[in-house]
């Protein structure tokens, strides 16, 4: 029932490191930011991309899985669910970040090539644009 | 095919009256809140409710849905997208917000009631 309360899924890239930490209890924290795509045609049909990013965070074994299997510039497909937070700088007005909390991922196209072959795929990728996409 | 790429559903209850904008043309926009709960027991067998508060977006005929059927505190169920976006405010500072773009729109026992 709370799924379907509240329930995203996106497909796309990964745009960022995947940043993890480890805590004392032994449970682990991913963290990355993740780009979806849409491509339109305007009035003048010229095809048009629009990009959105989203900020996302997995626990425990699903950050084990993100940690071993993805890296930047990786396809996934996430499902999870929306949460904002709040914090207080040191200096200047508080801050909010939405969030895409992950309850299921699947490793898309590029992911289940050898971790060596796709990252220089990626590098390649990275060093034409700078970015992956 | 985008529907697959960039998807969010939500149930939950509008928490406050959809603001609704007229923009050039005649289009209308409703702007609004809406608040899911996810219930689960703790430990020591508590019920325990935890809200998040979503900040929704719906254009034209979906606007006018909003504008007609619905009020703080009807049940609903959306589907739509996810916008990420930034502005400046009045002291040049960049704030982000996050959005959800409705693409469909249900509403839900209580709701149909009280229209």
């Amino acid at each position: 029932m709370n799924n379907l309360n509240n329930k995203v899924q996106l497909i796309g890239r990964i745009g960022t490191d995947i940043e993890v930490r480890k805590f004392d209890s032994g449970n682990m924290k991913a963290s990355f930011r993740m780009a979806t795509s849409e491509t339109y045609k305007d009035a003048q049909g010229n095809k048009q991309e629009e990009t959105q990013w989203h900020n996302i965070i997995a626990w425990g074994k699903l950050a084990e899985i993100l940690e071993k299997y993805t890296q930047k510039g990786a396809e996934i497909m996430i499902e999870g669910k929306l949460t904002y937070r709040s914090w207080e700088p040191k200096e200047g007005e508080k801050k909010y970040i939405t969030e895409i909390e992950t309850r299921d991922l699947r490793l898309m196209g590029g992911a289940p090539k050898t971790q060596n072959e796709s990252q220089s795929v990626v590098n390649e990728a990275i060093a034409d644009d700078g970015l992956p996409f | 095919m985008y529907a697959l790429k960039n998807k969010v559903q939500l149930i939950g209850n509008i928490g406050n009256a959809p603001e609704i904008k007229e923009v050039t043309g005649g289009k209308k926009v409703a702007n609004f809140s809406l608040a899911t709960n996810e219930v689960w027991k703790d430990a020591n067998g508590e019920k325990q409710t935890e809200t998040q508060w979503h900040r929704l977006v719906a254009w034209g005929k979906l606007a006018e849905l909003v504008e007609k059927y619905t009020t703080k505190g009807s049940e609903i169920m959306i589907e739509g997208k996810l916008i990420n976006r930034s502005y400046v405010d009045k002291n040049n500072e960049t704030k982000y917000i996050t959005e959800i773009e409705v693409r469909e729109l249900l509403l839900m026992g209580s709701a149909q009631k009280s229209a």
